[in-house]
């Protein structure tokens, strides 16, 4: 049955003879080919690992971004299921984002390579492996010593493999990230004379700033900054002040409690300001002088007494945070940013402290070493192009003139798992293994080597591109000789018993059962590196001695150059799910709406709302974009967080290959950006672009009805100064002397009062009589930062379908967990104490003025006295004695009572037969067994994942124990990498989330419905400006 | 009834009915003579429309409800909206026939057995909506309390269960008190046919002879259904209403709400027989049985079911701004400038200001006014249901929610489809039966010699 998937029909004798394999005490064999496994076979012998019903866990290790966090794999009768963070794993701490959950439906992509395939003519025909081994090697001997390769892969045992073969074919290997954080590097290079990118520790930072570093939207190492993140900005007590200077407010900025739209390219300008300031003109040689705030405040338009302000606080807070380098600010000035920015940290005293040399992450060669071999193939010197895991030809401006470069070389080969658009350029491809299917192993950074293993047999007939290298190799001779080793594994295997320490055999066992090898975490790594300059915590005010190395040329920064005479500067930025554009063929990415925009399934570009008034654009209005590379065009989004001269897109749309989710869909903003000419990282934000208006309109497929509360108190929030008074929100709300709504009168209290005793004494009875848990919730919104990690883990755990891009439109979406992104505008009480001076922002607000962004998840709150319950006519929603909203979908005629009768609007209808499309074969295969996939005409909603609760039940009267609080969450909970989710037993006094509960932050949404939910929010924290 | 005979001559002038006993069956049967080509036409358009209807009905079983213009959180629309308007322009028939029967209203005679048999047909067509909204249609026998293996019954707390007998009593009901009415008619109809036609209405008139003692059985027993049936006017739109009143969304949340939906739905029936009875009287050359007399009494009737509306709406507005809930407040702000102003409007100015027309007696008497204000009441009728459940629907308690809906080609088709399927079943009925009430306008018709022959024909 467990490879029936959901489109298959499944007559009575096909299913009756299902019914008699598996019933047998068999399953199917643990492949999950779609192609090859045509019979089931019992087994006569039982797998060991391998118990129907049972899920097996193995640890891996995410390759979806250079982060390299450690996964846990929870496979079921041999298919992986789900991904989760591997709780020992240093860089993600058991926490997984999205993007690394998505990497099954990489796994299960309809738009995988199935087979090696040989180019013929315009399209590709399928050959066998021995063939494509052999025309390989045929081809690297015939270029031999005019071989290049490009690889996407970080460093590893496979990286050092592919090194040595490529030296052996007689080329180099160029590594190349798209978003490559170059520009830091160089920076590091020049200030430090360190070539390396640093770490940074988020969580020790008492004081963060921003220059554009989109550290919450998968920055350098997503999972560990953003816990990192959490840990410091969320209130524990007490709470890191973030600010943010950039000209776009990404998820980021959103998080920030203080936003500044400076000017495009401006960021330097304010850094050095800062630096400045607290340096005295004398820091960095004396090349800060001209950097006062006065001078710069113009250049950047904003005032220079905030320059000032936060340079101050950041100085006085032991240890602060700078950090910067988005791709989305990129401009050409983007090193001479990082340059500035390691100054302002060197002078605040933060090297060593919250940046860490040695231990940041591995990086590629940057776009300097593309640059040169695209220079070796213009130049006709390339026989052989091999590109492994990377994507250039999408992820490259047109402008770069990749295409046309990859044109002259002889012959192409691909190891995309996807027919990607570089794959399609290509001569010959040699689909790889999925990570989840092969060995290997990762190196993300110093101290972490993550292991990856087969943990089911592949889906397609792939193969690992080391096997493929070493038989290539075997196959070739000559030069090629020396690789030995007869497969892949055992060249793995024997390199990670070259390093074993002690007996090699168990070292590796270990290993492979937590996953990698770690060195401790970034805390552990916190030595600067010889040659940096020593931390000053002593003495911040003093000029640190933040050194070009002696004699350096002294720090300069000014507006960077834009090309073009287009009235906006165009700054595209990696979306946070599709990143650069690698994600585009995962429904889960497509349909979780950005967290930003609330946007999906389609690309936009944004203007200021204060544009947008101007140019007369409204919503979904399609305007063109012209440079002079390209134009595109796109619906309008008019964004309150952006500087009025920027128009912002988002990467990763408007792929022409990639599969059925990613082809043809929405518009690449590349196409826009000029050529990075000789610069040694792609300069996205270096263009200017004009508007046209077409006239024609577009409907947003937004998951967003009405972005304000209206007084409905829905996302709540207090002072920092009440939080740390321990007051409540209504507390703080009177103290504010406003917000009545959230008080009843008394009348309605003793009316509520009553009728909650009553209904006490009701549960008494019947099914409710003996003791039960009461499960429970605790969202802590000061921690929750909108990452909507949360939603995917839920579309994963529960078997919940993509709708698509027209159901979105029609508010079809099935998001049990949804996050709401609300504007508020800052309240009064928020406000920090007027600024002495006549400066023009006297009072700066939370938000400098700017709509302050709220995100609160919201899900099913499993009310007590649930107004869904009573109003359907056949018991499908009912409750269950442990406190759930149960849901019964065999029960359920579709009446949608209860969904309207919903106060949270959380209850989701099957509209069309959505199971029956959106798992196309091979994706359900990804489906959870223990969930049950709901068929059209059916109310269905988050259930607090169940099967989960039921599991660890089980589990513990299986042990005869009583179940453990923290024993099992929920997968929203499970996955949030902030931490701000906590579930478990509220009757029992000692859990987690009993405690939380009683936090004085502590309310329930909509608490005058008196329809009492199971989940408690706390209040986020607003952190006003200094004085 | 006989009872009552002595009372007649008073209005027998405003009647005008002149003709003898035989004249008044003459030209009551002449109705159910061969029709004309027009009325083939109409025939065919209705069962067009209600195949249309079909069709669709089938497409959302194979497809689901999808095709239809939900846009959650609105997630009733146009089939509740509709099935709500069908139950309305049920409540005419039984208020006429049963209810100004028994308070000894002549006038109702010439428009009773219309308007009762637009009841039914009005519920049989209401009948079929909770069916064609669920989403699994297949299975709605799961609401009824039949008796099955697993002992489920139906959660009787939901009012949707409530509203599940209250519209199945209420076709019941109305059925029968039909049928009954008919006994003495199908036996004129039969004296007067042959044939095959003959045997029919022989069968249908359950052996009806006219003597003596069936008269006096059956006029107690009309009194008896009529005082069975005239709680069921009241009882079974404030179930209906119920359904709404008894949710906790705001604009649905009131306790207005039973008494509301009853005058709206006496409301919106009335102009349902208006607009059928306008053209119904010319077609079938009945003008002297259905008279200005009649026009103005239902106007008069119309008018005041209207100001409660009007009161009902007012009041609503009122107690959203006292309460000082500002989720009602929220609503019915929007109701009226919000998206769908335009549908709220349409609502008021229909329903609470054209009926105030009617306040002038050259509005009530001249038909083509009246007939243009009965499709004022029908349009602004529909869209008092569509507003409240749409509207109220898409901004309620949670803001990020909110969202807009468009009805869509598949909500037009079975609304069209509903229309059709009423239309063919009234078009069949008025060439089958007798449109008018044979019997009980003979006994408007002074008689020389009275109970004479036991009121025979």
């Amino acid at each position: 049955m467990s490879d029936e998937g959901p489109t298959q029909t499944l007559d009575r004798r096909k299913f009756l003879t299902v019914l008699g394999v598996t019933g047998g005490g068999a399953v199917a064999l643990s492949g999950c080919s779609t192609s090859r496994v045509e019979k089931l076979v019992p087994y006569l012998v039982q797998s060991e690992d391998q118990v129907p019903g049972v899920p097996t866990w193995y640890a891996s290790t995410c390759t979806e971004c250079a982060g390299g966090c450690g996964v846990h794999v929870k496979t079921r009768e041999g298919r992986a299921i789900k991904l989760e963070g591997n709780p020992e794993h240093p860089v993600n701490r058991g926490k997984l984002c999205s993007r690394g959950q998505a990497s099954l439906q990489g796994l299960y992509n309809p738009g995988r390579i199935k087979s090696p395939m040989l180019r013929s003519g315009d399209g590709f025909t399928a050959i066998s492996w021995d063939d494509a081994i052999a025309r390989l090697a045929t081809e690297v001997t015939k270029a031999a010593g005019r071989v290049g390769v490009l690889s996407g892969a970080g460093p590893g045992t496979f990286s050092d493999l592919l090194a040595d073969w490529t030296a052996a074919a007689g080329g180099t290997v160029v590594r190349w990230e798209p978003i490559g954080h170059e520009p830091i590097r160089a920076a590091s290079r020049a200030v430090f004379g360190i070539d390396e990118v640093p770490a940074h520790n988020f969580a020790d930072a008492r004081y963060i700033v921003s220059f554009g570093a989109d550290f919450l939207d998968g920055w350098l190492s997503p999972m560990e900054d953003q816990r990192g993140f959490a840990a410091s900005h969320g209130f524990d007590g007490d709470s890191a002040r973030f600010v943010a200077f950039a000209p776009r407010r990404d998820l980021t900025g959103l998080n920030a409690d203080e936003w500044h739209a400076v000017a495009p390219g401006s960021e330097a300008l304010v850094a050095l300001a800062m630096a400045n300031v607290i340096g005295g003109s004398g820091a960095a040689g004396g090349s800060l002088a001209a950097y006062t705030p006065e001078a710069v405040a113009a250049q950047a338009g904003i005032p220079a007494a905030s320059i000032e302000r936060v340079a101050r606080a950041f100085a006085a807070a032991q240890p602060s945070l700078a950090v910067a380098g988005g791709a989305g600010n990129q401009t050409r000035g983007a090193i001479e940013l990082a340059t500035a920015v390691h100054i302002l940290n060197s002078v605040a005293g933060n090297i060593g402290r919250t940046v860490l040399f040695g231990s940041g992450p591995a990086t590629g060669d940057g776009y300097e070493g593309l640059a040169r071999l695209m220079g070796a193939m213009d130049a006709n010197q390339l026989g052989l192009l091999l590109v492994h895991d990377a994507n250039p030809v999408y992820a490259l401006p047109k402008s770069a003139g990749f295409v046309e470069r990859l044109a002259k070389v002889p012959f192409k080969v691909c190891t995309s798992l996807y027919l990607d658009e570089t794959a399609a350029a290509c001569d010959l491809l040699l689909p790889n293994h999925h990570a989840l299917e092969r060995w290997d192993d990762a190196r993300p950074r110093p101290g972490v080597v993550g292991l990856m293993q087969p943990v089911m047999e592949p889906v397609f007939d792939t193969r690992n591109t080391g096997d493929v290298l070493l038989q290539a190799a075997r196959r070739a001779g000559g030069a090629f000789a020396r690789f030995t080793s007869p497969d892949y594994e055992t060249h793995l295997r024997d390199a990670w018993r070259a390093r074993a320490t002690g007996d090699a055999d168990t070292y590796w066992i270990e290993a492979l059962a937590r996953g990698g090898v770690y060195g401790g975490g970034q805390q552990e790594a916190t030595a600067a590196p010889a040659g940096a300059p020593a931390a000053a915590p002593q003495a911040p005010a003093a000029p640190a001695p933040a050194r070009p190395s002696a004699g350096s040329q002294p720090v300069t920064a000014a507006l960077p150059a834009f090309d073009g005479d287009g009235e906006f500067v165009l700054a595209p930025y990696p979306h946070p799910f599709l990143h650069d554009g690698r994600g585009a063929n995962r429904p889960w990415l497509l349909e979780n709406p950005d967290p930003v925009t609330k946007l999906t399934w389609h690309s936009w570009v944004e203007l200021s709302t204060a544009t947008a008034k101007r140019l007369d654009i409204r919503r979904g209005e399609i305007v063109r974009l012209i440079s002079p590379h390209g134009e595109l065009e796109a619906p309008a989004f008019p964004y309150p967080g952006l500087h009025d001269d920027v128009i912002a897109a988002p990467l990763g749309f408007g792929h022409t290959e990639f599969g059925q989710f990613a082809k043809d869909r929405g518009t690449n903003p590349l196409d826009l950006v000029g050529p990075p000419g000789n610069a040694t990282f792609i300069p996205y934000v270096s263009t200017r672009v004009r508007l046209e208006k077409t006239g024609r309109y577009k409907e947003l497929a937004t998951t967003e009805g009405n972005p304000r509360q209206l007084g409905r108190g829905i996302a709540e929030a207090m002072p920092l100064d009440a939080a740390r008074r321990g007051l409540t929100v209504r507390q703080a709300y009177i103290e504010a002397g406003h917000g009545k709504h959230e008080i009843n009168t008394e009348l309605e209290v003793e009316a509520i009062e009553g009728w909650r005793q009553e209904t006490i004494e009701a549960r008494k009875l019947g099914n409710y009589a003996t003791e039960h848990p009461a499960w429970g919730m605790a969202i802590d919104l000061s921690r929750c930062t909108g990452c909507s990690a949360c939603v995917t883990a839920c579309y994963a755990e529960n078997n919940i379908p993509t709708v698509g891009e027209d159901d979105v439109i029609r508010g079809r979406e099935m998001t049990w967990i949804r996050i709401e992104r609300y504007w508020e505008d800052p309240p009064p009480a928020a406000h920090g104490a007027p600024a002495a001076g006549g400066d023009a922002h006297a009072v700066e607000g939370v938000t400098h003025g700017h709509p302050e962004a709220r995100f609160i998840p919201m899900l099913c709150q499993h009310c007590e006295n649930a107004p869904c319950e009573p109003v359907c006519p056949v018991y499908a929603a009912y409750h269950t004695p442990d406190g759930l909203n149960g849901q019964v979908y065999n029960r359920c005629v579709g009446t949608r009572y209860c969904g309207n009768n919903c106060p949270y609007k959380v209850r989701y209808f099957n509209w069309y037969k959505y199971n029956e499309r959106a798992w196309p074969e091979p994706l359900h295969l990804q489906l959870n067994p223990d969930v049950t996939v709901r068929g059209r005409g059916v109310m269905e909603k988050c259930t607090f994942c169940v099967q989960r609760i039921r599991g660890a039940q089980h589990q513990a009267r299986l042990e005869n124990r009583p179940l453990r609080d923290g024993e099992f969450t929920t997968a929203c909970a499970q996955a949030c990498p902030s931490d701000a989710i906590v579930f478990g037993d509220m009757r029992d006094p000692n859990s987690r989330v009993a405690q939380i509960r009683s936090n004085p932050r502590g309310y329930h949404v909509l608490e005058d419905t008196n329809v009492r939910p199971a989940i408690t929010y706390l209040a986020k924290v607003l952190h006003p400006a200094e004085a | 009834m006989t009872t009552s005979a002595p009372e007649l001559p008073d209005f027998a002038p405003k009647l005008r009915l002149t003709q003898s006993h035989a004249d008044v069956t003459s030209d009551v049967v002449a109705t159910l003579q061969t029709p004309s080509r027009g009325y083939y036409m109409l025939l065919f358009g209705a069962v067009g429309m209600f195949l249309v209807g079909l069709i669709t009905f089938l497409i959302l079983v194979k497809d689901g409800l999808g095709h239809a213009g939900y846009n959650p959180p609105v997630m009733w629309s146009v089939y509740i909206t509709t099935f709500v308007f069908w139950v309305g322009i049920g409540h005419a028939g039984t208020l006429i026939s049963a209810i100004l029967f028994l308070f000894r209203s002549p006038w109702r005679t010439a428009v009773y057995r219309a308007t009762e048999a637009m009841t039914v047909f009005a519920v049989m067509t209401a009948g079929l909506f909770p069916i064609i909204h669920i989403g699994r249609q297949w299975i709605f026998y799961w609401l009824l309390p039949y008796p099955n293996a697993r002992y489920l019954w139906p959660n009787f707390k939901s009012p949707l269960i409530w509203d599940v007998f209250a519209i199945s009593t209420y076709l019941t009901v109305s059925t029968l008190f039909l049928i009954f009415g008919l006994i003495p008619d199908v036996a004129a109809v039969r004296d007067r046919v042959k044939g095959w036609r003959k045997f029919i209405y022989g069968q249908l008139s359950l052996g009806w002879q006219g003597t003596d003692t069936q008269w006096r059985h059956y006029s107690r027993a009309y009194l008896y259904m009529a005082a069975l049936a005239t709680p069921l006017v009241l009882s079974v739109h404030s179930v209906v209403s119920w359904d709404f009143a008894s949710s906790i969304v705001p604009g649905w949340h009131g306790t207005i709400f039973a008494p509301y939906f009853v005058a709206g739905a006496i409301y919106s029936g009335i102009g349902m027989v208006l607009t059928l009875l306008i053209p119904l009287r010319k077609a079938l050359r009945i003008e002297h049985m259905i008279t200005d007399y009649h026009f103005d009494n239902l106007s008069k009737l119309t008018l005041l079911t209207g100001t409660i509306l009007f009161y009902a709406y007012a009041m609503e507005y009122f107690v959203a701004w006292y309460s000082g809930n500002i989720f009602e407040q929220t609503t019915f702000f929007r109701r009226a400038f919000g998206p769908m102003w335009w549908a709220g409007w349409t609502m008021i100015i229909c329903n609470a200001f054209v009926s105030q027309l009617l306040w002038f007696r050259k509005v009530r008497t001249n038909l083509t006014s009246l007939f243009v204000i009965s499709i004022f009441i029908n349009i602004g009728m529909w869209f008092e249901r569509y507003v409240i459940i749409v509207s109220s629907l898409s901004n309620d308690y949670i803001p990020w929610a909110w969202d807009n809906m468009n009805p869509t080609w598949a909500d037009w088709c079975i609304l069209a489809g509903s229309f059709g399927w009423f239309g063919m079943y009234f078009l069949l009925f008025a060439r089958t039966f007798p449109i008018v009430a044979i019997q009980e306008i003979k006994e408007m018709i002074p008689m020389p010699r009275r109970r004479a022959g036991g009121g025979h024909h």
